[in-house]
């Protein structure tokens, strides 16, 4: 589909005719106002570059032609952009069409439809907006995803009961779960202010910090900085004080600054979370500026991970994830629950998958031998460089704070391997599958096994020798492929056997 | 363990609609699959593995042509390629013959791949997606076809490397007449 500018009118025309017929629909004519400021911000170095030339010409028609154009452009998009939904749930297709100068048409089955998310950003929302995406079971990148930007925040519980019709009852798709989603269905979770306490064990507020860092290097405003007044009277300042002053004052206030960062980051993003249910759809919506909303098809859910890093878990805190058909199973996207009281993720994913032993149940060891590869994987290292420091000491002296740094990684070492060791684990029954392992990142996937649609019994050499393997649960949700590593040998197919019929009833299996 | 949990006044679980299976008897390992793969398949991959060395030894060639200073250097260079490739001739693509295995089930299709690395795969036929084949220029001076078969599931993908076109063609065939393609893929 193509279709120039100049010929936008008499297509506008013969659109409005077509609609009539095949319910192409516009986005709320409230995008008129968002538009043009998003593409000015889009377009502020042709702004400024407009500024400039004005500032020199003495002309500041410059300035409001690009001004002008800017907005025309933004306009345009809402005039360029249409979707419609076909009324046929089974054989059906939501179609978009939008691009001003490039046309394109994105279709959507919708009988593949997973999911339906909503994300308003602090203008959408002041306006009453909300943008809409669908995602179903491929993948999809960000540009290729089908969203409708945006539409009227009253008219989404309509649009996402059309769009998830497929999988609900159809007695239940009146129901506006969005404006009260306590009062129509079970809350399963509510943010308390106290989950802010986890926020500061995660590095997100320093790795805030370096891309803002990375990022001022690269707009070059280092290079003049160096030789300012400024950089010049903090260099005599560290001088006065010490190098070892500067580096803990420096250590300090990067700390802070993280944690406050952090800390922040959980309160914007999470903040005001509402994780509900009802009947067979999941509904999770949080934020405080920016508003998003998720809703799962419950029948699409194969089960949930438990992650508890370290930190975390010393603080008694778990996070719990979606593992969705669909849902990218990684990041943002399927987190249920970020870092809260154990107790409250323990008990959300309870009420999910119907099976407290599947939770919270003992889980069985991967035994001696799995317990040796721990050992030999955390300590070969450290050994090896304690053989090195030995033999220089044997010829010349090593400095005392070398030996110190070497026990210490040593120690640490030793006890992370302790810490998987105590970890690694599994448990399966008809149902689930459920397998723990990680220290640093600490994870409990429970799987349903009615979704596991292939298994891998994986050995290196190593692992031959030892007698163990690396068992791989496939699956279409989640992050695909669920490793349980270092299973004695003689237990791996045991496992596939126990969860998955096909492999006992297959003519290879020894029984 | 039998599955307690399920309680029929509960609304909306996972596994709605699955039913109570009965335990099945403890399995304790699998047979190894039956079927090797092409008489012609070692030849394919002791040539295909020789190519990057070959690569390697005519750079090398050019390099000491020019420059003759650190000629210890050229000499370990030397041994190491002589190494592989005499490694990835003989001992990689006999290995690889020994340890590939495939097999096709009423139920499932089931291979053992890999020579340092080994594993051992199987998918269930009611849930592959696609089965596609691909012929590279190697393979077809050899008349050796690859059999890839997916499942929804970007992990569980059973690879078949290196059958006769023949053996190829009529295993597509079969897999595509059992398996249900477009049907329930447990997405």
């Amino acid at each position: 589909m193509s279709a120039g500018d100049d010929a936008e009118r008499s297509d506008e025309e013969e659109r409005r005719q077509v609609s009539a017929q095949t319910g192409w629909q516009r986005l709320s004519p409230r995008m008129l106002l968002v538009h043009p400021v998003h593409e000015l911000i889009r377009e502020l170095p042709l702004l400024i570059g407009g500024l400039v030339l004005g500032q020199a010409t003495g002309n500041q028609s410059w300035t409001v032609a690009v001004l002008a154009l800017t907005a025309v452009v933004g306009v345009g998009r809402w005039f360029t952009t249409s979707y419609r939904i076909d009324a046929d749930p089974e054989s059906g297709q939501v179609q978009l069409r939008a691009g001003l100068l490039h046309r394109k048409v994105l279709s959507v089955p919708r009988n593949r439809i997973r999911s339906v998310q909503t994300d308003a950003r602090l203008l959408h929302r002041l306006l009453g907006l909300a943008i809409l995406r669908v995602s179903t079971g491929q993948e999809a990148r960000a540009e290729h995803g089908f969203e409708l930007n945006a539409v009227r925040v009253d008219e989404v519980p309509r649009l996402r009961a059309i769009l998830l019709t497929e999988s609900r009852q159809p007695a239940e798709t009146t129901t506006t779960e969005t404006s009260a989603p306590a009062a129509s269905s079970a809350v399963l979770a509510r943010w308390q202010p106290s989950w802010l306490r986890y926020a500061p064990l995660s590095l997100s507020g320093l790795l805030t910090i370096a891309a803002a860092a990375g990022l001022i290097y690269q707009t070059g405003a280092v290079g003049p900085l160096q030789h300012s007044r400024l950089a010049e009277s903090a260099l005599q300042a560290s001088q006065r004080v010490g190098i070892a002053a500067t580096v803990a004052v420096i250590a300090a206030v990067l700390l802070v600054a993280s944690v406050l960062l952090a800390v922040l980051r959980s309160l914007l993003t999470y903040g005001n979370l509402v994780l509900s249910r009802q009947a067979d759809v999941l509904h999770l919506r949080h934020g405080t500026l920016r508003l998003r909303e998720h809703t799962y098809d419950m029948s699409r859910l194969r089960g949930g991970t438990l992650r508890q890093p370290l930190l975390v878990r010393v603080f008694g805190g778990a996070g719990l994830d979606a593992v969705m058909t669909g849902v990218h199973g990684a990041g943002e996207s399927s987190v249920l629950l970020p870092p809260c009281p154990r107790s409250t993720a323990e008990s959300v994913l309870t009420g999910l998958v119907g099976d407290p032993k599947v939770v919270s149940g003992p889980l069985r060891g991967h035994g001696r031998r799995a317990a040796a590869r721990r050992w030999t994987r955390a300590l070969g290292v450290p050994l090896l460089i304690g053989a090195v420091l030995m033999a220089f000491a044997l010829t010349s002296v090593v400095p005392l704070w070398l030996w110190t740094a070497w026990v210490a990684v040593t120690a640490w070492c030793a006890l992370l391997a302790a810490d998987r060791i105590g970890a690694l684990g599994h448990r399966v029954d008809s149902d689930w599958l459920v397998m723990r392992a990680g220290s640093w990142e600490r994870r409990r996937d429970c799987l349903a096994t009615a979704g596991i649609i292939g298994w891998t019994v994986r050995q290196s050499p190593f692992q031959r020798r030892a007698g163990v393997a690396t068992l791989v649960a496939a699956t279409a949700a989640g992050t695909k492929r669920y490793p349980l590593i270092d299973v004695p040998e003689d237990q791996a197919w045991a496992v596939a056997a126990k969860a998955s019929p096909w492999v006992a009833e297959s003519i290879w299996a020894l029984r | 363990m039998s599955p307690c949990w399920f309680n029929p006044s509960r609304v909306g679980g996972i596994l709605d609609g699955v039913n109570d299976r009965d335990p099945s008897p403890t399995v304790v390992g699998m047979v190894d699959p039956a079927h090797p793969p092409s008489k012609r398949a070692p030849l394919r991959w002791a040539i295909g593995g020789l190519v990057p060395w070959l690569v390697l030894a005519a750079g090398q060639a050019v390099w000491i042509a020019f420059d003759r200073r650190l000629l210890w250097l050229h000499l370990v260079i030397a041994v190491v390629t002589v190494l592989g490739a005499a490694i990835s001739l003989a001992v990689v693509p006999l290995w690889r013959y020994r340890v590939h295995r495939w097999e096709l089930g009423p139920q499932a299709v089931y291979t053992r791949t890999g020579w340092l690395v080994q594993e051992r795969r199987i998918a269930p036929i009611s849930r592959v997606q696609t089965v596609d084949t691909y012929r590279g220029p190697l393979d077809r001076l050899f008349g050796l076809t690859n059999v890839t078969v997916t499942t929804a599931s970007s992990a569980g993908a059973v690879h078949i490397a290196a059958l006769d076109v023949a053996v190829a063609d009529h295993l597509v065939a079969q897999l595509t007449d059992i398996a249900a393609i477009g049907g329930e893929d447990a997405t």
